[in-house]
């Protein structure tokens, strides 16, 4: 998959997940700081990741990426 | 870089009393710490501008919200960072940008969890650095200022407490909300109260300056984990104490001894961490307290009542057996039963009943009103020989608590000496109890915690009225010598001193130590002995021996020269049977000293408090009785002879039984030129002197054995 493809769905997934519609999100945004991610949402955001893309991530590894563009690049080792 | 302690205080003001706090990283979140502290600061009706910064929302609680805190067009005065850690430095480089100078990091996960944490808190202080931010935290509770023109409460404590004039500081966030619990129980309150958590940046030492400033303050209480720089916390506690006359409670928990580990010297292992802990806090004046319970006794003593002004307590109560349990515990805590003037006895005699005892403890008799106990409370507190005054109640079938719990605050609030009561019992004077805590009357269930708050209020007036002593100058000291014989050890890569170094290094100070030299084959023992004169001592020197008596390396009372030519020979083949690899350098020739009393002079290098000098029982004795005192170095004069008086030795010094007194004064002097060879040379580890055999009155002291182990 194309990595456009891939930054195409997270930012799907974050919208769904982190309720963003409208917002202008940035590859070097951060989740927590930038985009109000709580802990829970943290969560729910590598959930939806891993349906979205039909993968099973390494949940701790996943869970410290931190940025919308390193979840790009993080998420295109699986697919 | 700029001073940072100065910065502190000046950043400090603006953390307790700020007119505008962002709150960075708020959620909307129910139970969540960044929710929470939002909801504190709100419900705790704080006087200022309240900001959140959540990104992803508009608004928090009806209050308008931020993306980021450099987005805010006001300006701010405190930040409180409650982001996670993984991105707290981001939030404080923002703080940097928005000129915000005063933050509290509430977030976890730094030095408490390992490496990562570790280089993460690093980051922070580089970003404080940067920006001459001062920053409380990470990892703490928040703070609270309960000041009715501030009243903020910037912290996850369930409840906002009342204002009072006590300053808590803990190191524990989850101790504060137990505290916090217990105080409201008792009807106490604070003036400041601050976790301050992994104090990365802002210390104790900071927020202790900053309570010696503050006017609400009356006492000061702190709880610690780790002494991470005691000699700061001592000049702190001094510095309080003299420039404010406020006391410093400390509750330090460890107190294990797992600090006295396998020590190579006597005092080595006889000073344990919290021994040190214990006399480096009793030095500075800081009154330690075992728990929570002993420790608001004594504060709320401070907050509400004058110090004494000496240990003569009036005690008044309505049963006799309480009176006397009150004696006995006087009595037993050092205070003194007041003698009551004549003036005093004759007021009594017509204010109270024939059956009354109108010597000190007055009993008013099980049915006395609140008017009898308020003559006898106005006789006793008249009374110039009166400095204090204990009012027992037991709550008998006749007896108006209430009453007389008013009568009881109002002759507290009339006259200018500490009034404490104990209305002994729970369920029945409950509601006194209450009236007491409401006017401010220190109350105590117990008469014995009553009489021994009362008794560590007069130690800490004592210690205000007293002069600290003056650092006493010390002449004939050669310092470069000692330093030129540590340096060659160091450098031989040895980590202790063989004995006639060491003698030497002692001389270099002046502390007297016999004449000695070292011999190299049987007729320089012989000769040595002749020259310095009979008896002497010969004593193996070895750098691979520490411990010479185990190896038959030390023979008493030589008397000629053909002895010492024998005994040197058969001193070496001692060693050589019994360690046959150690490399010899000779055998020490030493006069022998005539008998004294033996004591033992020590230094330690501790980590917190640095070098601490060391006094005790000496010989053969020293860890069989355990009997000594720790000092703080530098000493003066004064510290050293009380040292000495501590000692149990003391008596056995000062002419026990009959016997000629020994010369006192030359072992201060020699503590105090211990005291200087400690400040001038850190690279020793541990120094014993055991014995020091001290003379009679005017004849001296003499370092007879001494060991000086050194860093690695």
């Amino acid at each position: 998959m194309e990595r456009n493809d891939i930054k195409t769905k997270v930012l799907k997934v974050i919208s769904e997940v982190l309720d963003t519609e409208g917002v202008v999100i940035g590859e070097d945004d951060n989740f927590v700081f930038d985009l109000g991610a709580d802990s829970m949402q943290s969560l729910q955001l590598v959930a939806g990741f891993e349906e979205e893309f039909n993968i099973e991530m390494d949940e701790d590894k996943a869970l410290e990426v931190q940025t919308v563009g390193a979840a790009v690049d993080f998420i295109a080792q699986y697919v | 870089m700029p001073d940072r302690s100065a910065l502190h205080q000046a950043n400090l003001d603006k953390i307790f009393t700020p007119r505008s706090v962002a709150i960075i990283g708020a959620n909307t979140k129910k139970g969540t710490v960044p929710f929470d502290i939002l909801y504190s600061i709100l419900s705790g009706e704080f006087n200022g501008l309240i900001l959140p910064v959540s990104p992803g929302k508009q608004h928090i609680a009806g209050i308008k919200a931020y993306k980021y805190v450099v987005d805010i067009e006001d300006p701010v005065d405190l930040g409180v960072i409650v982001f996670p850690s993984t991105v707290a430095h981001m939030a404080l480089e923002q703080c940097g940008q928005k000129g915000i100078k005063s933050v509290i990091i509430i977030s976890a996960g730094f030095r408490e969890v390992g490496e990562k944490g570790i280089e993460r808190e690093k980051q922070l202080l580089e970003i404080a650095q940067k920006y001459d931010i001062s920053f409380i935290g990470p990892n703490c509770l928040g703070l609270i200022n309960t000041d009715p023109k501030v009243r903020l409460n910037a912290s996850f404590a369930r409840q906002m407490p009342a204002a009072g004039n006590i300053g808590f500081l803990s190191q524990s966030g989850a101790l504060c909300t137990a505290v916090l619990d217990f105080a409201q129980a008792k009807g106490i309150g604070f003036s400041k109260f601050v976790s301050f958590g992994n104090k990365a940046d802002i210390s104790e030492i900071d927020l202790l300056y900053y309570l010696m400033r503050d006017e609400a303050t009356k006492a000061i209480l702190l709880y610690l984990e780790e002494v991470s720089d005691g000699r700061a916390l001592m000049q702190a506690a001094r510095d309080i104490r003299e420039q404010s006359g406020k006391p410093l409670l400390i509750i330090k928990s460890g107190r294990t001894q797992e600090g006295a580990s396998a020590a190579a010297s006597h005092t080595g292992s006889l000073a344990g961490s919290d021994d040190i802990c214990d006399a480096a806090f009793e030095q500075a004046g800081i009154l330690r307290c075992d728990n929570i319970e002993q420790m608001f006794h004594i504060a709320t003593a401070f907050a509400y009542a004058p110090i004494p002004e000496s240990k003569r307590v009036a005690i008044i109560t309505n049963a006799g057996g309480p009176g006397v349990l009150t004696t006995d515990a006087v009595v037993r805590q050092g205070l003194q039963l007041a003698r009551f003037s004549e003036a005093t006895t004759k007021v009594l005699k017509k204010a109270l009943p024939n059956t009354a005892n109108l010597h000190n403890p007055v009993d008013v008799i099980g049915d006395a009103t609140a008017d009898r106990y308020e003559a006898a409370m106005e006789a006793a507190l008249q009374d110039e020989n009166v400095d204090g005054l204990f009012v027992i109640l037991t709550p008998q079938s006749m007896t108006d608590i209430d009453a007389i719990a008013h009568q009881v605050a109002a002759a507290s609030k009339k006259y200018r000496k500490p009034v404490y009561a104990s209305f002994m019992g729970e369920t029945d004077v409950a509601s006194g109890v209450r009236i007491l805590q409401q006017n401010q009357v220190p109350h105590y269930t117990l008469p014995e915690s009553m009489a021994k708050t009362f008794a560590a209020a007069c130690r800490f007036g004592e210690l205000l009225r007293k002069s600290p002593g003056e650092p006493t100058p010390i002449t004939g000291m050669d310092v470069s010598k000692a330093k030129a014989i540590l340096q060659g050890a160091k450098e031989r890569e040895k980590t202790y001193l063989q004995e006639f170094e060491a003698v030497e290094v002692l001389n270099a100070y002046g502390i007297p130590a016999p004449k000695g030299a070292l011999a190299t084959s049987p007729e320089e023992a012989a000769r040595i002995a002749k020259t310095i004169g009979f008896p002497v001592v010969l004593k193996i020197q070895s750098d691979d021996i520490l411990h010479k008596v185990d190896v038959g390396g030390v023979q008493m009372n030589i008397q000629s020269e053909a002895e010492a030519r024998a005994t040197y020979e058969s001193i070496l083949s001692n060693v050589r049977e019994r360690q046959p690899e150690v490399e010899i350098q000779g055998v020490y020739v030493v006069r022998q000293v005539p008998p004294g009393e033996e004591v033992i002079l020590g230094l330690k290098q501790d980590p917190s408090f640095g070098p601490v000098i060391l006094f005790g029982l000496g010989g053969i004795f020293t860890e069989i009785y355990n009997d000594f005192s720790l000092r703080v170095a530098p000493l003066t004069k004064k510290e050293a002879l009380e040292m000495v008086r501590q000692a149990r030795a003391y008596t056995i010094l000062a002419s026990a039984r009959g016997r000629q007194p020994k010369d006192v004064n030359s072992i201060v002097d020699a503590l105090l030129r211990l005291s200087q060879l400690a400040m001038a040379h850190p690279g020793i580890r541990e120094l014993d002197i055991n014995p020091l055999i001290v003379l009679d009155e005017g004849a001296g002291c003499f370092a007879v054995d001494v060991k000086i182990l050194l860093n690695q």
